[in-house]
């Protein structure tokens, strides 16, 4: 009787998650945590981090075998989550790339690129900055990576979330858990990883130039950039078009004044409910036979690196320029031509600042973090050219 | 045409180098449209002041004419009563106007002074 009701147990057990709870499954669990102690307590992006943390945590809790009929398997990866569930056809929102170009939707309805269009020669630091995605692609493919998942890999170091997404999932889904995590633990950790590397490439008197204000940016201006700038990227990038079609109408939107509550929805409502549904799909994308390998080990260190360089090849990309220009312009702000905006930006300015009071930095270093956009939408979209992938 | 890159470290040292020149070269292209903005203001500038409606002509009128007199007779009677006309003329502009008119008023009912002897 005894052996039955353990056994009658023991079967019950088996039904659920608890019995197929993993080592790897604690470890992903204490990583989520640790996402959201990060987002609550130190502010690290957490309009993201909270999302991604607990949709990780749920993801790894497992559940009952799949050959218990009508289960429902919580774990693994999301592409191979049974139809039905919330996450899946979040993921699906990702993996068709509908999610990433209504990001970049409210992105540019609440983006002025008055500095970009004020100092256009300033958007050379915008390419000059995407060195790093380069390094890291090359050495992606050095440590034994495919070159479609080097080229995911290395679009971490353009810093632009929806991008990196677009371009992971059409070269390498697979990857989408630790690229967009690196992606966006990187953006926020920029405070800390660029200025040592702005500060021992630049000397104090570079750091301390300061710059006259730019020229006022009139409205037809502002209004004409969006529809040039789509016109000029779906002829020559049709793969990032998506994504820059997007960001340009969220702009023209914005600028043209008369549709205000359609650039208040896409930079309100509209950007919070995608990001809900953007979190919780990467962070279900976070199982731990998937992301707790090697492999995730080595893109987290190749991200960084690529942020490393990209920095180091802004400012030195500034300084190249100084030696053309009559008008020195303040190097700090070449590091600022990756993309993340407006952390890049915010990160030259503070720097320049401790080192005189008296400079204000921040509207001349985003003229170069816009450009950054560009630059991983142009880098990303010869990519995708290149590797033959539409 | 398939461009086909090689899955070799060469080829990702190949696609890097193609794919980061190539961007230099966008980018400026976009650094030089942008360049040319400032033109639009000065295009946008002068299509407002074609298409500004000009400012109205304004019309004299003669207030000489019989009928305009007897038209303003008629309207100050009914605003303040019988009254004579003592003066009209045509308005001058500016704040001097009703101070002048006024003075012209006020010295229509003047007694003479005579001095005592």
């Amino acid at each position: 009787m005894l052996d039955q009701l353990i056994a009658f147990f023991n079967a019950l057990l088996s039904q659920t998650g608890a019995a197929h709870f993993a080592l790897g499954n604690m470890v992903m669990i204490t990583i989520g945590c640790i996402m959201i102690y990060l987002a609550i307590a130190k502010h690290y992006e957490p309009l993201l981090l909270v999302g991604i943390g607990f949709a990780c945590i749920v993801a790894n809790v497992p559940g009952p075998p799949d050959d218990i009929p009508g289960s429902h398997a919580v774990s693994a990866l999301l592409y191979e989550v049974k139809e039905g569930g919330l996450f899946h056809y979040a993921y699906q929102g990702v993996a068709k790339l509908i999610i990433p170009p209504l990001i970049f939707l409210g992105v540019g309805a609440m983006t002025d690129f008055g500095p970009m269009i004020a100092n256009p020669k300033l958007v050379i630091l915008g390419a000059g900055a995407h060195l790093g995605i380069f390094v890291a692609l090359i050495l992606a493919k050095v440590l034994g990576f495919t070159l479609n998942e080097a080229g995911a890999i290395g679009i971490i170091g353009g810093a632009d979330g929806p991008m990196a997404i677009f371009v992971t999932v059409k070269l390498a889904p697979h990857l989408l858990g630790p690229i967009s995590v690196a992606a966006y633990s990187y953006m926020a950790l920029m405070p800390m990883i660029q200025p040592p590397i702005m500060r021992a490439l630049t000397t104090k008197a570079e750091r301390q130039i300061g710059m006259a204000q730019v020229r006022k940016v009139s409205k037809i201006e502002k209004i004409a950039f969006p529809v040039i700038i789509a016109v000029i990227v779906n002829m020559f990038f049709p793969p990032v078009a998506p994504l820059i079609t997007m960001l340009m109408l969220g702009n023209l939107l914005k600028e043209v004044g008369v549709t205000e509550r359609l650039a208040k929805t896409a930079a309100g409502g509209l950007m919070n409910v995608i990001i809900i549904i953007l979190t919780v799909a990467i962070g279900g994308t976070m199982g731990a036979d998937k992301f707790l390998t090697f492999k995730t080990v080595e893109i987290v260190i190749l991200g960084l690196i690529a942020f490393m360089f990209g920095t180091a090849s802004g400012v030195v990309t500034a300084k190249i320029m100084n030696l053309f220009l009559t008008v020195k312009i303040n190097p700090l702000i070449g590091s600022a031509g990756i993309a993340s905006v407006p952390i890049a930006a915010r990160v030259s300015h503070v720097v320049a600042h401790e080192e005189n009071p008296n400079n204000y930095l921040i509207y001349h270093a985003m003229g170069p973090n816009l450009a950054g956009v560009f630059g991983t939408a142009i880098s990303g979209g010869i990519m995708l050219a290149l590797l033959g992938v539409n | 045409m398939d461009i086909t890159v090689p899955d070799t470290v060469n080829g990702a040292i190949m696609l890097s180098i193609i794919d980061f020149f190539l961007s230099f070269i966008v980018i400026s292209f976009i650094g030089l449209v942008l360049s040319a903005f400032p033109l639009m203001n000065r295009t946008w500038k002068k299509t407002a002041e074609q298409i500004e409606q000009p400012a109205p002509k304004q019309v004299e009128v003669d207030m000489t004419a019989e009928d305009h007199i007897a038209a303003i007779s008629a309207a100050v009677t009914a605003m303040i009563g019988a009254h004579r006309i003592v003066h009209i003329e045509t308005a001058q502009h500016g704040p001097g106007w009703t101070v002048g008119g006024r003075a012209a008023h006020h010295s229509s009912h003047a007694v003479p002074h005579h001095t005592r002897h």
